[in-house]
């Protein structure tokens, strides 16, 4: 097995395990706010599931293993499947809100109990965050609100540090309810008042 | 096999009871991953104690559902309730996938730890020794995470779990603890409670 091809199937299983957690965050939140975009989101990203783990299956499969080793590549094969099946059960959770099922208030209160507010805003061409690196744009510091996932096209990423913030990206952000409409504010560039301006 | 704990119908709060299923799932799944990397059988046993929880709630949960149904608004307002618990009980049966790919030898490849590395975070179990410093101490009065930087996520107490405990909660003999943190608190905190350590620094 080649050095790049290791990487590949080290890279492709960190998204999946990403990916799926992610999707658990995005399925209770389209729960608790009842949104039909939030739960299309998830189910969007069960298709990306999808898609990940057959190309990863495949390159697991032909990465040129001796029957000796057969055992270990089986314990990656059946890692992925659990990757595959938690993102199941969250497009499972997705689908109440996507059937118009109400979610009955008993689900609000058991999310609420567990977890803070999600929220979604499009990053506008004149907002400050153009530019600037997930770590540069300090929201956590600003605005309380990390970043769950970003959207960009129809590539769904989780950010890292330097990950650069473009305009037209949508922010999938979790955080305490305070700190929603900041961010709101920050991504529009619609309010560009520094506190210098008060 | 092990024998399936016979189930009886017991009145519960569905609020409560599947507020725990779905914090036991998300541990069962820290746990399990963590089971992976170090190759822990003991991470991974407790993942099966946990799966065992899960089930027990979700059969109970269902029993209650079903007997809050008056009519068929009901019922289907009720539906989002059952979904919701099936889906929180399938992400911890992925949890105990996982545990049993450990348990079972399977093995996995060395790749898997490269996934991992990046996690500062390390999961354990301890068991507390009669004569630990921790026995009969409330978890307030410890100042774990404060001191090495650890936190209890979770208790097993012969049968009973107390997931995310209390901070009123005092520590038993015998008692296993599932810790969270780094992985030098995480070692102090194991030799605190064999014994081995008299003080918490």
């Amino acid at each position: 097995m080649t050095e790049e091809h290791f990487k590949e199937i080290v890279d492709k299983l960190v998204r999946l395990k990403d990916t799926s957690e992610l999707m658990i965050d995005l399925a209770y939140s389209s729960l608790l706010l009842n949104s039909q975009s939030l739960a299309e989101e998830v189910e969007e990203l069960e298709n990306y599931v999808d898609n990940l783990h057959t190309d990863f299956e495949l390159l697991v499969l032909s990465s040129g293993f001796t029957p000796k080793e057969s055992k270990d590549f089986l314990g990656l094969i059946r890692l992925g499947v659990v990757t595959e099946k938690i993102a199941d059960a969250a497009m499972e959770i997705a689908d109440v809100v996507l059937r118009g099922l109400e979610p009955h208030p008993v689900l609000r209160l058991v999310i609420e109990e567990a977890e803070e507010t999600v929220t979604k805003v499009a990053v506008s061409e004149t907002s400050t965050l153009v530019g600037k690196t997930i770590r540069e744009a300090q929201l956590q510091e600003e605005t309380g609100m990390w970043i769950l996932a970003i959207r960009r096209g129809n590539w769904w990423f989780r950010p890292r540090p330097d990950t650069l913030i473009k305009a037209g990206d949508v922010l999938i952000a979790s955080g305490y309810a305070e700190g929603e409409a900041d961010l709101e504010t920050l991504a529009s560039g619609e309010n560009k008042l520094t506190e210098e301006d008060y | 096999m092990a024998e399936s704990e016979k189930i009886d119908y017991e009145p519960i709060s569905v609020r409560e009871a599947l507020t725990e299923m779905k914090d036991v799932s998300e541990i069962m799944i820290d746990l399990a991953y963590s089971a992976a990397l170090f190759n822990s059988h003991e991470l991974a046993e407790e993942v099966l104690e946990l799966e065992k929880r899960v089930d027990y709630l979700a059969y109970i949960i269902d029993m209650n559902i079903m007997l809050a149904a008056r009519d068929a608004e009901d019922a289907k307002n009720l539906t989002a309730v059952t979904t919701v618990a099936a889906a929180t009980n399938k992400i911890s049966d992925a949890a105990a996938d996982i545990a049993s790919i450990v348990l079972n030898e399977i093995g996995i490849h060395p790749i898997v730890r490269k996934v991992f590395e990046q996690v500062e975070e390390r999961l354990a179990r301890t068991i507390v020794k009669p004569d630990s410093i921790l026995v009969n101490k409330r978890l307030d009065d410890l100042e774990l995470a404060a001191k090495i930087g650890v936190d209890i996520i979770a208790i097993r107490r012969q049968q009973k779990w107390l997931i995310n405990p209390s901070e009123k909660e005092r520590v038993v003999e015998g008692d296993v603890l599932i810790v969270r943190g780094a992985p030098h608190g995480v070692d102090e905190l194991k030799d605190v409670a064999e014994g081995k350590i008299k003080e918490l620094e």
